[in-house]
């Protein structure tokens, strides 16, 4: 009976299955769920107590991830034309605001949709995430990727976290 | 003819993004620089132009888009992780571009001092 506590799993892939179809009539929709249940019966993912969902800060943080995309995009795209084979770049240690590990895969893959960098190395126990950023100066720029990925935490950690 | 027009924009936009995407490719010096290239612009000129298709389409073809425009966003940054840790592991990352790095200082750090306990042991 694991199935029925997998609802959220199933609720997504419904969802993907109406997507696919691109309309919603009921044949769609029992057929959705019916490949879903199948599908989480087959292949069950583990159990894990659920992160907290809260609508609202998850928003905004899809907001903002879509506006780091954009900013990412020209960032980039300036670095090259600007500097391209003489472009610099760094790595900077970023302290982690948490210690849930898929709080930590979140705030990982949003570092990827931020200007110009992205995680190269994470190190649970000392709590610290090292990251590769594009088009650093000096260490004016590292305290300024410092800032960015600490706002970033805090939204992902607004959204889904968990006191550790 | 507004919709032909926004579109449009939108997919000119879309292709200028990914062009600089490519030309990042060929111009950056170093592995994870160009795969900054190979996924910031890429991901954002994929987006534009699925905006601008998606302008010119009825509702329920325009709804798979965003089925590719999220696989897109969430399986990018996992690819160019794992291929920048390895880059960065099998240093085919030129260390002379980096102005600052904290994550070779510590990894020396730590051999030091494996080092040094290996000769207290001994």
């Amino acid at each position: 009976m694991t199935v029925v506590r997998r609802w959220p799993q199933i609720l997504w892939l419904t969802v993907v299955w109406l997507l696919l179809w691109g309309r919603v009539s009921p044949t769609i929709v029992v057929g959705g769920v019916v490949v879903a249940i199948v599908v989480t019966a087959l292949f069950p993912l583990p159990l894990v107590p659920r992160l907290p969902f809260r609508p609202w800060p998850l928003l905004m943080l899809a907001g903002f991830l879509v506006g780091d995309l954009f900013r990412s995009g020209l960032v980039v795209s300036v670095e090259t034309l600007r500097y391209g084979s003489r472009s610099r770049a760094g790595i900077v240690a970023v302290p982690l605001l948490t210690r849930s590990e898929r709080v930590v895969t979140v705030i990982a893959a949003a570092a990827a949709l931020t200007p110009g960098s992205f995680v190269l190395q994470i190190d649970r126990q000392g709590g610290l995430l090292y990251v590769y950023a594009l088009g650093l100066r000096g260490a004016a720029d590292a305290e300024q990727v410092r800032v960015q990925m600490r706002r970033l935490q805090e939204r992902v950690v607004a959204a889904m976290g968990v006191p550790a | 003819m507004i919709r032909d027009v926004v579109s449009s924009v939108f997919l000119l936009l879309g292709a200028l993004s990914c062009l600089l995407g490519a030309l990042g490719l060929l111009r950056l010096p170093d592995l994870p620089a160009r795969l900054q290239a190979a996924t910031k612009p890429q991901t954002l000129g994929l987006l534009l132009i699925l905006i601008g298709t998606a302008v010119r389409l009825e509702f329920e073809n325009a709804a798979t888009l965003v089925l590719v425009i999220l696989f897109q966003a969430v399986t990018a940054p996992v690819i160019s992780q794992i291929v920048a840790r390895s880059a960065y592991r099998t240093g085919t990352l030129d260390r002379d571009l980096l102005v600052i790095d904290e994550l070779t200082a510590r990894v020396e750090r730590e051999d030091g001092a494996r080092d040094a306990g290996d000769d207290r042991g001994k």
